[in-house]
């Protein structure tokens, strides 16, 4: 396993590039096993997430071919097989998505339980709801998920709680169904865009994405072959923000919709930090003193709960005492144990995380203990006084492309070692 | 880095500016293999760029008119022709 020695404080100046979308190259991989023929993907991110799914459609037929380093041609002609059960499908949890495409592809699917970051309780029954709403015989055996439907029929769905998930993963079994599907209460978060996008593209016809009704008017057929490039990446764009407000950086962050990011800068500009926008980038400057404040997350277009743990690295530096209300997932704040051993002063009660700021951060030992999480570490390291040594990386690979590197060329001081290399 | 950087308002910059951009963003779309008049609805509905490609710059011109704006040109050609 490697690991990041990180040598602080720094402060990052420069320019960085976002990559493609994790969440949204995670739900249109899996889309294109839906199509009659092969269609080229841009902007896919190198991580290892994709890398995993990559390997998981191989083994159901699927041809790839990189155009480039972030060009792929998906081939789904040769899919025979609607059995994902692979301990990959473990390691991620964007595996679900094979359920809908799959399901939406053969009429059946035989999946293993999504595996993924531990937030606390992560349920499917949502989904569950949908394929059944569907027509599907949904059952649960031996750790798998087994779906079948002798044909699939358009219908209403209302969801009981708004899942990006669960909703991704109905349009994907209901874009070839027969009549109109209606998901109410649907997530607005941009990869559902993204995911539609691409599916129109290929000549679906969903409508409404983006809002909280969804309508999809099945099709016999997805053709294919053409075109699409995934989106930005939110996440990563906002992680790079905050790197650069957390080090008194000035950081250029382009290709970012700016859009996505309005509830960060909102935020930032509230903490007294610099942020200017422009059509596809924003630039950040740190300041010496920062204000205080609370945070809630929610769903988009809400304060966005990967972004917490980042964010909460922020915070340290902030005058007086911020919090941090988690709502969307019970179990997000395991991470704080490890600022902690760091010098942070943060309490946790219940949901929320109460910051108090400007204590000084010093560097020690600590694990990636989830992919956000991760990235947390890495910002605290980047302004913790001397080395800061982080175990678990592969967390970290799971949804950053060369996140490191990125850092170094913005003046971080980052090693990347293996467990049997000396320091 | 750039130091140097500019923002540039472009808002009322002439009279035509959204109808010109809407011209721009259905021929970016529809050069792209989008159905250009699903994705600018998608966009006026939901107010999500996602919709619009980055394909010539769309997205960005996009971006440059309030989505209202967009509709009252669009409906100000269709009621008046």
């Amino acid at each position: 396993m490697d690991k990041l020695l990180i040598r602080g404080p720094k402060r990052l100046k420069g320019e960085v590039t976002v990559s493609g979308a994790k969440n949204a190259a995670l739900g249109v991989l899996p889309a294109a096993l839906l199509l009659s023929d092969a269609c080229t993907i841009e902007n896919i991110p190198n991580i290892l997430d994709i890398a995993i799914l990559r390997r998981i459609m191989e083994s159901l037929g699927t041809r790839f071919i990189d155009i480039d380093a972030n060009t792929l041609r998906v081939d789904p002609t040769n899919v025979s097989s609607y059995v994902a059960t692979s301990e990959d499908m473990h390691l991620f949890r964007g595996s679900y998505y094979l359920m809908g495409a799959l399901l939406g592809r053969f009429r059946k699917a035989v999946v293993t339980f999504p595996g993924g970051c531990n937030f606390g309780v992560r349920p499917i029954d949502q989904h569950i709801k949908g394929f059944e709403a569907l027509g599907a015989k949904v059952e649960i055996e031996h750790g798998h998920i087994k779906l079948s439907a002798s044909k699939l029929t358009g219908a209403n769905i209302y969801l009981d709680v708004v899942s990006v998930g669960a909703t991704v993963n109905i349009m994907l079994a209901a874009v070839k169904a027969e009549g109109v599907t209606t998901i109410e209460n649907a997530a607005k978060e941009p990869h559902i865009v993204d995911i539609a996008n691409f599916l129109n593209a290929m000549g679906a016809d969903i409508k409404g994405a983006g809002t909280d009704i969804i309508r999809i008017r099945g099709v016999k057929e997805l053709k294919g072959n053409a075109v699409h490039s995934i989106i930005p990446d939110q996440i990563e764009a906002g992680t790079y923000m905050i790197a650069a407000a957390a080090t008194k950086g000035d950081v250029l962050v382009k290709n970012v919709i700016p859009k996505h990011m309005e509830s960060l800068s909102a935020k930032l500009i509230e903490m007294n930090v610099k942020v200017e926008e422009y059509d596809d980038s924003i630039r950040v400057w740190g300041k010496d003193r920062l204000n205080r404040v609370n945070i809630k997350t929610l769903p988009y277009p809400g304060f966005p709960t990967d972004l917490q743990p980042i964010m909460s690295v922020l915070l340290l530096r902030a005058d007086g005492i911020s919090t941090i209300t988690e709502s969307i997932f019970d179990n997000r704040f395991q991470y704080i144990e490890e600022l902690r051993r760091m010098g942070a002063k943060v309490r946790v009660e219940g949901r929320m995380a109460v910051i108090e700021g400007g204590h000084k951060l010093t560097g020690a030992p600590i694990k990636a203990l989830d992919l956000r999480a991760g990235a947390a570490c890495v910002l605290a390291g980047c302004i913790a006084d001397g080395v800061t040594e982080i175990s678990n990386v592969h967390y970290i690979d799971r949804g950053y492309e060369r996140m490191a590197e990125k850092l170094t060329s913005l003046g971080a001081d980052i090693k990347r070692i293996s467990d049997n290399e000396p320091a | 880095m750039n130091q140097g950087t500019v923002k540039f308002d472009f808002s009322n910059e002439y009279p035509n500016q959204t109808r010109e951009i809407i011209l721009k963003v259905y021929e970016a779309l529809t050069e792209k293999g989008y159905n250009p008049i699903n994705q600018i609805v998608g966009y006026i509905m939901s107010g999500d760029p996602t919709y619009i490609t980055s394909h010539n710059n769309a997205r960005s011109l996009i971006s440059r008119v309030e989505r209202d704006e967009i509709l009252e040109e669009l409906l100000r050609y269709y009621l008046e022709r």
